[in-house]
Order: C-alpha cells, then sequence, then structure tokens
C-alpha cells in the first residue's frame, strides 16, 4: 500500500511535468508566445504539483502519517481551484460564438481548456488520496524514480523561470497579448542604437 | 514579476527537499498568494457572456 501511494504521488508530479513539458513546446516548438493568464497557470500546475512533492520530500526523510498526506494534498487543491478560477476565465473570455481563442488548439481544444480539465483532475485525484488516507505512519523507501521526478519538476520551474524573463524583459508584467522576447528585442535595440557619445563625435553607425 | 513568482516557487521545491516544513509552507502560501495577485491585476476585461 505504501508503494502503490508513492506511485500515485510520482505519477502525479510526472503527469504535470508533461502538460508543462507540452506548453514549453508549444512555446519553443511552435513559436506561440504565452498570454499572462496561460502564465499563471503555468504556475499553479506547479504549484498542485509540490503537494505529491513535498510528500515525496517528507517520506525521503522518515515515516509519513495521514497528516502528512492531508496537508500535502489540501495543497494540491488549493493551487488546483486557483488555476480552475483562471483557466474557466479565460475560457469564458473567448467563450462567444466566432471567437477564435488565443493560440492554436492542440488535440482538439486550445490550452487553456486542457489547463481546466488538469486542475479539475488534480481535486479529484487528490480528494480520492485524502479519502484513502493511512490510518497508521508509513516509513516508504524513496527511490531514485521518485528524486528524479521532483527534480524533473524543479528544472521545468527553473526553465520556465528563464523563459518568462525573456519574454517580458525589464518590465513588471507581460503583455495582454505578447508577439515577441522583449528581453531579446531591448537588447537588439541598445546595440544598434548608437550612443550619445558616438553620435556627437559623428561616428557612422552601419 | 512573472518570473520572481517563478523563484519563489523554485524556492518553495528546495525548501521542501531541505526538509524545512515551516519555511516551505510559508513559501508555497506566499507564491500561491502571489499568484492570486497578478491573476487580480491582469483580470481585467468584462467577460462578453450575458447571464
Amino acid at each position: 500500500m505504501t508503494l502503490f501511494r508513492l506511485c500515485i504521488a510520482i505519477t502525479c508530479i510526472l503527469a504535470t511535468c508533461a502538460v508543462l513539458l507540452g506548453a514549453l513546446w508549444a512555446q519553443f516548438g511552435q513559436g506561440e508566445f504565452p498570454c499572462p493568464l496561460c502564465i499563471i497557470q503555468r504556475m499553479a500546475m506547479m504549484l498542485a504539483a509540490l503537494g505529491p512533492a513535498w510528500l515525496l520530500c517528507r517520506a525521503a526523510r522518515g515515516p509519513v502519517d495521514a497528516h502528512d498526506f492531508a496537508q500535502c494534498y489540501a495543497c494540491s487543491i488549493l493551487a488546483a481551484l486557483v488555476g480552475g478560477t483562471v483557466s474557466a476565465r479565460q475560457v469564458l473570455l473567448h467563450i462567444a460564438p466566432g471567437d477564435p481563442g488565443y493560440g492554436a488548439p492542440m488535440f482538439g481544444m486550445h490550452l487553456y481548456t486542457w489547463a481546466f480539465v488538469v486542475f479539475v483532475v488534480v481535486v479529484l485525484a487528490s480528494a480520492m488520496q485524502m479519502l484513502f488516507l493511512p490510518k497508521r505512519s508509513e516509513a516508504p523507501r524513496v527511490g531514485l524514480g521518485a528524486r528524479l521526478s521532483v527534480l524533473l519538476l524543479g528544472a521545468i520551474i527553473a526553465v520556465n523561470a528563464v523563459a518568462v524573463f525573456v519574454e517580458s524583459g525589464f518590465h513588471w508584467y507581460l503583455p495582454d497579448n505578447p508577439t515577441s522576447n522583449r528581453l531579446i528585442e531591448e537588447l537588439r535595440s541598445e546595440v544598434s542604437e548608437p550612443s550619445a557619445g558616438e553620435r556627437e563625435s559623428g561616428v557612422e553607425q552601419p | 514579476m512573472d518570473a520572481l513568482i517563478f523563484v519563489l516557487i523554485l524556492a518553495t521545491l528546495m525548501a521542501m527537499w531541505r526538509g524545512k516544513r515551516r519555511l516551505a509552507g510559508l513559501l508555497f502560501a506566499v507564491s500561491l498568494v502571489a499568484v492570486w495577485m497578478l491573476f487580480k491585476h491582469h483580470a481585467t476585461d468584462a467577460l462578453p457572456i450575458n447571464l
């Protein structure tokens, strides 16, 4: 039973990582720039995955009991509720007839619609886990697979941090409909614009 | 702002990894509130629905 619970936690993390990798593929493979609401949904998905990741981290350090399970999956439910609200709002923004939606659909639905499905599944899966809490504390053996799944989640979070910084540049917020990587654009314009000293000395720019 | 929240989430995961329960719980709560505040900042348009 202990191994089964650990496998479910690893599966939850890997499933979320797969969705986040799909979003990164849409961003870099298909050249779609994620809007602010898409980025917020990614954040909520990561926070939802932190619940089972926290459970694995606790299990790696000693026995875990019902309180640990409940606390970790409650975190997932809270994050999924926030993410579900954001994705539901984005679905409603594009629900009017004739609205093409934001970005290209994938497997018949837009990414924010898939995100809503993911958040509903997270709430259901977490609630199921909390229905069958262990009666005694368990000391599962956390193997390499569990550690690698947590590391994969960390790597995806780090990649997203860099990607969103490149997209937003030195601005506090992303534009509503981003069409370029602002950091790269700003750096290019810095390089191509002549400095004040060069302009005064009449240095010709290419 | 978005990149900072991602860094905050990464810090939460690192606190969990290192077994710092209180810090991890605090960072998780701060991250969740920050995500919600960012959503409130961006959710400005009226929905095109007529209920």
